[in-house]
């Protein structure tokens, strides 16, 4: 390394062409043997702190990713700290969590003393409120992975709080959800512009002009998806009977097959259906993205989401299998039944073997989780590409604030950032 | 990893990279280029910010995005004046990843351990008029559900006379609601519910259960229950949601059953004060777990109504067994209540007409 091929900088004008140099503007060195190195680290780290060293764990697991990830031709650098991400987790559990739980008691209270349309009103706020604390905790929390993502030492960052972000969001997904949730897409892509459209990098705001009504016919699709089988059911049914009618059992048979044909159809056509839209919804989504001269494009197609979902869940099934093997040898071993377990006749026997096993389900679920992770950053690079200029003489540190807090209400709200 | 020694460098004011040269002049050094210079600066402003395609980067302190990238083999009077590299940061990589994990599982094992025990002499500190005000904010008058007739507060208040010494500061209460089922709430609140009443042969049974809620408000349960529950809350938050929730069960189990054998202990002693015999309880618990095994009780409903009891007092042949041993010959045993007072007891909420029933909503 220290030798950059400078023979794509173009000296002269400080122009660098991302789609110039390589296949893609962005591509992704990791593997997940090495991943694993830290995955399992932090698996035992975070069992043995009661969870506390999650937030380190976090930003060793991001260390990781982004420096394995070059655009154009150097490396992307997380310069987060577990300790931000800590405090800020601390001040939601003061600052939101614990005035929550409180005023969930009073409502119950009111429940007990006869008053429920109070309790009723009274939870109603609350959920409002988190609801709206949902939506500006989406901000935050991109706003914060920007201003700790550093390219060429320049970050990028927002200078707005989010607070109003945060009633659009609430509007918008009620509006999109008032036409019998017809006008979802719109509602999603919307927030989506208005949310990019505050963040910048360097001393370039995004802009995010993305169309809505592209999504609508996937949209419909996985919309009406339901309604389609249940019609095309009947109509086989129909046909069915019409034809066979003196079949009898035959008959029978065939509409129990179909029957199930329509179960399974559910379970599969729907997710297909839904990642169809997911599919689409990210391309013209990252495609309505503008950061100066550089357009972007994200290419993953259907079949692309589809596999990368089978793929996850076959790893799920696979860790659960893994680790079912070792709690079923601890359970076996021990006098455990789960009629003891239900009589809570507890012995510190049974304790050791129940505490066990949830260590090993913990460190199998825990370890799966990371590893999705890791499978779905580099899903997101290697699919990514731009196009256009980045004039390196221009690109210039951002001025945006930089917040001395992490995620907090993002991890607390478990969403994710993009 | 290159072979050769190479430094590049971010000033963090623009994207350009610049392959340097560090030149150390004591504490402090320049980073030059063919055709300039930047510095100088400290070396005491250095902070190690990690590795990143096989170079060393180091950050300086206060310039947002100004970075140096070592790569190859460092020359050693460089070396001496960097600061250390970190892998996990702190405490773990000064004495190893092995021991601080040994290290941290003690410490996290007696935080439980303090939690779990801690609040069997906490809860008698919180005075009692705290516990009351608790106990009214959060249960209040279960929104008009106690049954009240003077026969049958009568019934009730001699029942509870008998088995406490200063019923003073109990409040034991009837509720019309059909749940096979007793508490103890905050604030010396005992709520006997109407399902238990139907299902009870005799006012002994009765007794035997209300003695035991009357022995987990005596020996502070309700208050070391809550201040665990919220001390475990915390404990275990940094788990996200399911996980610290099963850690907080299992934990539950071993306590509450800690709680029951003492309520237990305390409700004998009670019967036994009162000349009450202990047999009919346990007779009762023993309906109740055969009731539990069977598959017809499911069609009027009634083990929906028993799993309240079972999941909050575990029953075990052991508790049985108890209550069963503890009859003592040759002692003579007086019943609870006549067959009038257990009566009106028994049929207080069906009398008042005031009284509201059910739940009036939908508890799940």
């Amino acid at each position: 390394m220290g030798s950059t091929t400078l023979s794509d900088y173009d000296e002269t004008v400080g122009r660098q062409r991302p789609s110039d140099r390589q296949a893609s503007a962005f591509s992704f060195h990791g593997n997940w043997i090495d991943f694993l190195k830290i995955a399992v680290p932090n698996m035992l780290l975070t069992l043995v702190t009661l969870g506390i060293y999650r937030f380190w764990a976090t930003t060793r697991e991001r260390q990781y990713l982004w420096g394995q990830t070059e655009f154009i031709d150097e490396r992307l650098e997380w310069t987060g700290k577990g300790m931000e991400l800590f405090i800020g987790f601390i001040m939601v559990f003061f600052l939101i969590g614990i005035p929550f739980a409180v005023l969930q008691l009073v409502a119950q209270g009111f429940i007990f003393q006869g008053q429920p349309a109070i309790a009723g009103l009274l939870t109603f706020i609350l959920v409002m409120l988190l609801f709206y604390l949902t939506g500006v905790a989406y901000f935050r929390a991109l706003r914060y992975r920007l201003s700790r993502s550093y390219w060429r030492g320049i970050r990028g960052g927002s200078d707005d709080s989010g607070l109003g972000y945060g009633l659009s969001y609430v509007w918008k997904q009620i509006a999109g959800a008032i036409p019998i949730f017809l006008l979802y897409p719109w509602a999603s892509i919307s927030l989506w512009n208005e949310r990019w459209s505050m963040m910048s990098f360097g001393p370039y705001r995004f802009e995010s002009n993305a169309d809505w009504t592209q999504l609508m016919k996937r949209y419909l699709l996985f919309y009406l998806a339901p309604f389609l089988l249940f019609v095309m059911a009947i109509y086989a049914g129909v046909q069915q009977a019409r034809g066979g009618g003196a079949m009898g059992m035959g008959g029978a048979a065939a509409m129990g097959g179909l029957g199930l044909l329509l179960i399974i159809s559910l379970y599969i056509i729907l997710p297909i259906a839904a990642l169809m839209y997911y599919s689409k919804f990210f391309r013209v989504a990252v495609a309505g993205l503008r950061l100066g001269e550089l357009e972007f494009e994200f290419k993953a197609r259907s079949p692309d989401w589809i596999l990368f979902f089978l793929a996850n869940w076959a790893i799920w099934l696979l860790a659960l299998a893994l680790a079912a093997v070792p709690i079923g040898f601890i359970m076996a071993g021990s006098s455990f039944s789960p009629e003891l377990f239900e009589r809570r006749e507890m012995t510190p026997a049974l304790i050791g073997t129940l505490a066990l096993s949830a260590l090993i389900g913990a460190a199998a679920i825990g370890l799966v989780n990371a590893l999705i992770r890791y499978r779905s950053w580099k899903f997101f690079v290697v699919h990514m590409e731009a196009y256009g200029e980045v004039n390196l003489d221009r690109m210039s540190q951002s001025e945006t604030e930089v917040s001395g807090h992490g995620e907090g209400l993002l991890d607390a709200f478990d969403v994710g950032a993009i | 990893m290159s072979r050769f020694f190479s430094a590049w460098h971010f000033d963090g004011r623009t994207a350009v990279r610049r392959e340097v040269e560090v030149q150390t002049i004591g504490p402090n050094f320049f980073l030059r280029e063919a055709d300039r210079q930047h510095g100088p600066f400290s070396f005491a402003e250095l902070r190690y910010a990690g590795e990143q395609g096989g170079a060393q980067v180091y950050n300086l302190e206060g310039e947002d995005g100004w970075r140096l990238g070592l790569s190859g083999p460092i020359p050693e009077e460089l070396v001496q004046n960097l600061p250390a590299t970190r892998t996990y940061g702190g405490i773990i990589d000064r004495i190893g990843l092995g021991p601080a994990s040994l290290v941290f599982a003690v410490l996290s094992v007696i935080a439980v351990a303090i939690v779990v025990w801690s609040p069997q002499w906490l809860a008698p500190l919180v005075p009692q008029s705290v516990e009351k005000q608790l106990g009214r904010a959060l249960v209040g008058d279960f929104g008009g559900r106690f049954c009240q007739t003077p026969k049958g507060r009568a019934a009730l208040a001699k029942l509870t006379n008998s088995l406490d010494a200063n019923p003073g500061d109990l409040q034991v209460e009837v509720a019309n609601i059909d749940m096979l089922n007793a508490v103890a709430l905050p604030g010396g609140k005992v709520v006997l519910f109407q399902g238990l009443l139907n299902q009870a042969q005799s006012p002994d049974e009765v007794a035997g259960v209300l003695a035991h809620e009357i022995g987990h408000v005596r020996e502070r349960h309700v208050m070391q229950g809550l201040l665990r529950q919220m001390g475990l809350a915390v404990v275990l938050g940094g788990f996200d949601g399911s996980g610290g929730a099963t850690i907080n069960n299992v934990l539950s189990t071993t306590y509450t059953r800690g709680a029951e054998e003492e309520a237990d202990r305390h409700s004998l002693k009670s019967l036994a004060g009162a000349s009450i015999s202990p047999l009919p309880t346990a007779d009762f618990f023993e309906r109740l777990s055969r009731m539990d095994g069977s598959a017809e009780m499911d069609k009027d409903g009634s083990s929906r109504a028993l799993a309240g009891y079972m999941s909050s007092h575990p029953l075990s042949d052991d508790r049985k067994q108890l209550f069963r041993k503890a009859r003592m010959t040759g002692k003579t045993y007086t019943p609870a209540l006549s067959y009038d007072e257990w009566n009106e007891l028994k049929t207080m909420c069906a009398q008042d007409r005031d009284v509201k029933s059910g739940w009036g909503f939908d508890i799940g």
